[in-house]
């Protein structure tokens, strides 16, 4: 018979950003471990989490391990016998091990002869006898972000325990009964009030509400059902959906009460609504104010002050102007609420005091006087200080507005001039206090000094984008006419980041990318991917000359121009983000490898973006699909032959035959209307055509011997075909890669 | 609630609780966490409880008198608990109590805030202590300390005492603490805060440039001291003179004396000194061979 597994881990305060991955975690790892055992579970681990408890419930766990039954292959028989027909020491040596006389194995046949085997089988055992070792594998297979040690370990013979936080209670029942187990504490450690923790069937409730009794008391129970029902008249709610629900409908209300709603872009821009129901266990929500000289700040740090620092929810009218208003998420009842909320306004009032003190002391240095200041802050020990970070990107940013993006002389004056201000935000009071805030501070600092929009819009989006989703910000909206200053400016930043690292020895490695370079290169690659989509224009950016011109300061460290594109792997580096840029947007593998086929794929994300496009259009034609399976022919019969450049005209005179000559007239009198198709950006329509070829080729490879005796007609033949595979891979791609649909669509 | 019995009430609570009062440490510190109660005593097997007040000094956080919440100089009291109570977080609620807050009243949480000093090549994991929304205590459990693995692990418990106080007597600004009956935190304290913060961002009369020449060579002298003593096998000197370098070095950070390449040199300096001692202190393992620094 099933019966129900209940696990819950009793842990002081795990972090919030945590526990979505260990609850899933602690699910996988049960289950793993259950099903390692030979107790797979008969339904789905359930799984929960507070910050103080990880929850799993699996209601149907069987009551003994499935009988175990494996053949153990020995030593071949050709050698387990003397030729007397006596065991041989292998062979004897493998039943001493399995405890049997050599007679009682047995004897199987494999592709490699005959072997002897033993037939082990074991009794599955009663699971609450396999349980404990079930719960040590899970203990030990979580794997957290910082793990801690806390004298802890568990009697596996691997010693140290470390977790997340220091485990304080085990719930651990299966069938309403405990399962015994023990996490003991090193003998260093032990003392009477150091002990081992052992499991149990209680659990706790709140830190500090309860109904009845003194908060924090533990209280038994038998089964999941009673668990969560006695969890929440100790006011824990055990379901983060719960929890979420609670504070959402609270917010609401209470930001009605202070006549407005909860800002908007909060909602949509900011994760703190995914993050408040992991700080708390039973929440609700308070409303606070503060004096209405704060709306004077910018919006910017008012919002950032209250939700990174306070983890408060700004309060907006119906109209989205900020009111003087926050509420807060708070983790207990709040029949004291006026205490806890006049607390929380003396919080804010004191940190909007030092807000508003830098917003006026930083305003009286401008950010032109500032750039000395950056002297003194280090960019990176190789690379020197920011304010040559200054001077690079004020012409990196001209050069590439200049260059790559065709501006005129004033937008490309106005780009230098954001880049020699980018970084000068650092030296401001506010951005040392609200890190989070470098670039929009700068913007805004920028703005105020009546700078024009295509600068302060630059400065303040410098950072961005963030994501590699198309309608990732900023927006064209949002750029006005900043377009192409900020282009400039956050390719110049980001550019020069990598470049200068990778010459400084800073190459990201594995997971270790201490830098964000890798974050940096997604930018570069979809600033350039979505270059006519952000009103940039559609002229191809080839992004080796832009690394090649961040890589000239640099000079007397790295390779210059080409070299320094493809030695230092940077090609490479940034083909990978390209490759992430296109995954994310949804092409597929084989998609992307057409692409890759692209001899200029790595030089143009936009070009790329749009023939993965192209491609992913096309595919489902039959035609295409055929004439994909004939490139791959194509490519490998013309292998090692390079395309000489021999006119195509030239060979008229000697490719006769009708397949041959089909082929060559195709290619002379219907490729220019692919060429055509292709500069007019009319992608789909080349592709369809292109497709066209299939039959011509098909005939092709069906009544023509390419490898022909004759010499001279070998190398014409050889010749056509080179030709074309040099024009499907340079304009087109590899697209042999395109494996045929497994249904016709 | 005055300051002073806020004081009085956590020294009686963890006295109660087995724990040795000491005294503050008679030199320039940034943090009770240099007290070698703390740095030294983290360090071995021995178990140890101790309590103390440290008046701790930021010169970057000096505001001249002039911000309610940012002191030149502050008070911490520190407890080191080796090694941690199962029931640490308790105890820490029960002091809360013993002081007049009582957690049912309020909204206090233990949020995650890991704990690093660079210059003491010491971390440790744990928690802000949110009271309201107001961090009112820094909770770490010690994971090392002068770069060594420390075993038994020790729970730190370091109280901002301004800031508990202020939420007790529901003041906006720290100078209208009632330090003692009648008498203010700003009567006490307010001068002694416009002067070092002159000090400390370097208004004083002395030529351009000479301050931070002063003290980096202050730090030189005091570095090569730390290093003889160090040598002649003088734990708790070699720790003093390690103090003083970190201290000089918060002088030249917050008068703008030093940039940020110098910086890192700076602290690497002073970790230096502090791993030296702390392994200086626990002395060669059994096998005779000193354990490894880990990074």
């Amino acid at each position: 018979m099933d019966r129900e597994l209940l696990l819950e881990i009793g842990c002081e305060e795990l972090p919030a950003g945590w526990l979505p991955g260990l609850t899933r975690q602690i699910g996988e790892a049960m289950v793993a471990a259950l099903t390692g055992h030979r107790l797979a579970p008969a339904s789905p681990a359930e799984t929960f989490s507070t910050p103080r408890r990880l929850t799993v419930r699996i209601a149907r766990v069987p009551e003994r391990q499935t009988d175990l039954e494996e053949l153990v292959t020995g030593p071949p028989v050709s050698a387990a016998f003397k030729p007397d027909g006596t065991p041989a020491p292998a062979a004897a040596g493998f039943a001493g091990r399995h405890g049997v006389e050599v007679g009682a194995l047995e004897r199987v046949r494999t592709s490699k002869g005959e072997y002897l085997a033993y037939r082990r089988r074991e009794r599955g055992r009663t699971t609450v006898d396999v349980l404990p070792a079930v719960l040590g594998g899970a203990l030990r297979a979580i794997v957290f972000p910082r793990p801690m040690r806390w004298d802890a370990r568990l009697d596996d013979g691997k010693g140290e325990l470390p977790f997340g936080r220091p485990i304080r209670w085990l719930l651990y029942l299966y069938g309403g009964r405990v399962v015994p187990f023990t996490i003991a504490r090193s003998p260093g450690a032990l003392s009477g009030q150091v002990q081992d923790v052992t499991s149990g069937a209680v659990t706790y409730g709140h830190r500090f509400l309860t109904t009845s009794g003194r908060a924090g008391r533990s209280i038994k129970v038998r089964s999941f059902d009673e668990y969560r029902a006695r969890l929440l008249e100790h006011f824990v709610i055990l379901e983060r959906s719960g929890r979420h629900d609670k504070i959402a409908r609270e917010l609401d209300a209470k930001a009605r009460r202070l006549q407005g709603r909860v800002s908007q872009s909060v909602r949509a821009e900011s994760d703190l609504l995914q993050e408040v129901p992991d700080l708390v266990e039973y929440p609700s929500v308070v409303g606070g104010t503060f004096g209405v000289e704060f709306l004077d700040l910018p919006s910017e740090v008012l919002t950032t002050t209250l939700i990174h620092h306070q983890h408060y929810f700004p309060v907006e009218s119906d109209t989205g102007r900020l009111k003087n208003a926050f509420l807060a998420v708070i983790n207990t009842e709040p029949d004291n609420e006026r205490t806890i909320a006049r607390n929380a306004e003396r919080v804010v009032t004191a940190r909007l005091r030092d807000a508003r003190f830098f917003w006026e002391a930083d305003r009286r240095v401008r950010l032109s006087s500032r750039i000395e200041r950056l002297d003194t802050l280090v960019f990176h020990r190789k690379l020197g200080t920011y304010a040559q970070k200054a001077r690079r990107l004020e012409h990196l940013a001209g050069w590439i507005a200049r260059e790559a993006l065709g501006a005129s002389g004033e937008a490309a004056g106005q780009a230098a001039l954001a880049g020699r201000l980018a970084k000068t935000d650092l030296t401001t009071d506010m951005v040392r206090e609200l890190t989070e805030l470098q670039g929009t501070m700068g913007g805004i600092y920028a703005r105020e000094e009546g700078l024009p929009e295509p600068v302060w819009k630059a400065i303040a989006y410098q950072y961005l984008p963030a994501g590699v989703e198309a309608d990732a910000p900023p927006s064209r909206a949002q750029l006005g006419g900043a377009a192409l200053t900020w282009a400039s400016v956050a390719l110049a930043d980001k550019l020069d980041t990598i470049v200068g690292l990778f010459a400084a020895g800073e190459k990201p490695t594995g997971s270790r990318d201490p830098y964000g370079l890798r974050r940096a290169a997604q930018g570069v690659v979809k600033v350039l991917a979505d270059a006519s989509a952000l009103g940039l224009g559609n002229d191809p950016i080839d992004l080796s000359r832009l690394v090649a011109e961040a890589c000239a300061p640099f000079a007397d460290r790295l390779p210059g121009g080409t070299e320094a594109w493809t030695g230092l792997q940077l090609e490479e580096f940034f083909w990978e983000r390209q490759v992430h840029l296109l995954e994310r947007r949804g092409y597929r593998h084989d998609e992307i490898r057409v692409v890759a086929g692209l001899p200029w794929a790595r030089r143009h994300p936009l070009g790329a973006l749009l023939r993965a496009d192209a491609t992913a259009k096309a595919r489902h034609s039959q035609e295409f699909q055929d004439l994909a399976a004939l490139f791959k022919r194509v490519k490998n019969i013309t292998k090692d032959v390079e395309d000489r450049g021999v006119p195509l005209a030239a060979l008229a005179s000697v490719l006769k035959e009708p397949a041959e000559a089909g082929l060559l007239t195709g290619m002379i009198d219907r490729w220019p209307e692919i060429d055509r198709a292709l500069a007019a950006g009319r992608l789909v329509e080349a592709m369809q055509r292109l497709a066209q070829f299939h039959g011509a080729v098909d005939r092709f490879f069906t009544d023509v011997l390419v490898m022909a005796e004759d010499r001279t007609l070998r190398e014409a033949r050889l010749a056509l075909l080179t030709r074309l595979r040099r024009a499907i891979l340079e304009n087109f791609g590899d697209i042999s890669e395109i494996a045929a649909d497994a249904r016709p669509v | 609630m005055t300051f002073q019995s806020l004081i009085l009430k956590l020294s009686e609570f963890w006295a109660s609780r087995g724990c040795a009062l000491q005294q503050p440490l008679d030199l320039e510190v940034g943090a009770g966490t240099m007290h070698p109660e703390t740095f030294l005593r983290v360090l071995g097997p021995a178990h140890w409880s101790v309590a103390y007040v440290q008046p701790s000094r930021r010169p970057a956080d000096g505001r001249f008198g002039e911000n309610p919440n940012r002191l030149f100089k502050h008070h911490q009291f520190q407890v080191i608990l080796k090694p941690a109570p199962d029931d640490v977080q308790q105890l820490y609620l029960d002091s809360l109590e013993a002081c007049g807050i009582h957690p049912r009243q309020h909204d206090i949480r233990f949020e995650e805030d890991n704990w690093e000093s660079p210059t003491l090549g010491a971390w440790g994991i744990g928690w802000q202590v949110m009271f309201d929304g107001q961090e009112i205590s820094q909770f770490t459990y010690f994971q090392q300390a002068g770069g060594l693995e420390l075993a038994p692990i020790s729970a730190e418990l370091t109280y901002g005492l301004e800031r508990i106080a202020m939420a007790l007597q529901r003041v906006d600004s720290v100078y209208d603490l009632e330090w003692a009956s009648g008498v203010t935190y700003g009567d006490i304290r307010l001068r002694e805060e416009v002067e070092q913060s002159r000090y400390a961002f370097g208004e004083i009369d002395l030529p351009a440039g000479e301050f931070g020449r002063f003290h980096r060579d202050l730090f030189e002298r005091y570095y090569t001291l730390a290093g003889a003593l160090l040598r002649s096998g003088l734990v708790w000197p070699a720790l003093e003179y390690c103090l003083k370098c970190s201290h000089l070095f918060n002088i030249l950070d917050a008068s703008n004396s030093i940039g940020v390449t110098e910086r890192t040199a700076y602290i690497l300096r002073v970790r230096e000194l502090a791993v030296g001692v702390a392994r200086a202190y626990v002395g060669p393992s059994p096998d005779g061979a000193t354990e490894p620094e880990r990074a």
